[in-house]
């Protein structure tokens, strides 16, 4: 009974982090979409919302990870977009999902968070990007790939510091208790 | 920082470097062919709205659609958006496009802006007598 007591109690850890995350997330998103910084690069953007992404792998299991980035999306979508645009955020954020993840399975003791988030960038920058093409039906977009590239590594320099920094502190939060894990 | 973060990054700068690197050499060269005529191509959901000759006079052309309302800005021989009612406005940063293969998307309006290059490779003669 009390195993049971306990599993389900880790259960609603799990639900409650997600659901946090997912809020922080969001919030992140509209504070980035407040911030008057021009890229001068289409498409580029800071991508504070990775911060959170990254810290859910880091914390909890893929598929928990993968409900708060759908859960994020869907938000931020309702919020800000029309169905077109969350057509183009979801290939995005999955694409970016999916990087990080298999990235976490096979190089997690060769890279750190940086590289990973820098990973995450790009490979969101290149599910929009193919997303974009496939509608258009032109490969043109992939003119501004490069440029998007360097942006790329210099955000996800960013946010991995952010989630270097992040996963030590709410390592100390008692409801992260159950999750450590050994990070970079 | 690891190892593997460092060589991550040289690999993404050098993929980045290689597709840049010789656009950049090849911008000189494209300046003195501006006499050759160019065009934009407008498309809003896939049909094609207008196309638009790309001169070294202003003119501005204004996009009305079901979707929304952009306003482009032909001069010096290039196009760029200068207004959109959309609500992200990413097509406002694409900046002034001059270039062949240069793009400006507007995702919520559908509308994308492509440049090309004289319309029909073979008939340049008829172009110039344009």
């Amino acid at each position: 009974m009390p195993s049971l007591n306990e599993q389900s109690n880790l259960a609603l850890k799990r639900t409650v982090i997600v659901a946090i995350f997912a809020a922080v997330a969001v919030v992140l998103s509209l504070v980035e979409s407040l911030i008057p910084i021009n890229m001068s690069v289409p498409g580029a953007k800071l991508g504070l919302a990775n911060i959170m992404v990254l810290t859910c792998l880091y914390f909890l299991r893929a598929r928990d990870a993968l409900m708060m980035v759908l859960l994020k999306t869907l938000l931020t979508a309702f919020i800000f977009g029309t169905f077109s645009s969350f057509l183009f955020s979801i290939m995005g954020a999955l694409f970016s999902f999916a990087a990080m993840w298999f990235l976490l399975m096979v190089g997690r003791k060769r890279l750190s968070a940086i590289g990973i988030s820098i990973v995450g960038g790009i490979a969101h920058n290149i599910g929009q990007l193919t997303a974009a093409s496939l509608y258009f039906n032109t490969t043109n977009i992939f003119y501004y790939l490069p440029m998007l590239l360097i942006m790329g590594v210099l955000t996800g320099i960013a946010v991995g510091i952010a989630v270097r920094y992040l996963i030590p502190s709410l390592s100390k939060l008692s409801l992260f208790d159950g999750f450590l894990t050994e990070t970079a | 920082m690891k190892r593997g973060d460092i060589l991550l990054i040289g690999l993404i700068v050098v993929i980045a470097a290689a597709f840049l690197v010789p656009r950049w050499l090849g911008g000189d060269s494209s300046e003195k062919d501006h006499n050759e005529k160019r065009v934009a191509n407008i498309t809003v959901d896939g049909k094609l709205f207008r196309t638009v000759e790309l001169t070294g006079e202003e003119q501005t052309i204004e996009i009305k659609t079901e979707f929304g309302t952009n306003l482009l800005k032909v001069h010096d021989y290039g196009i760029e958006m200068i207004d959109a009612d959309c609500p992200d406005k990413v097509c406002l940063t694409f900046g002034f496009v001059e270039r062949n293969g240069g793009t400006i998307v507007c995702l919520p309006h559908k509308l994308i802006v492509e440049i090309e290059g004289p319309p029909g490779e073979g008939d340049d003669v008829d172009a110039v007598v344009k």
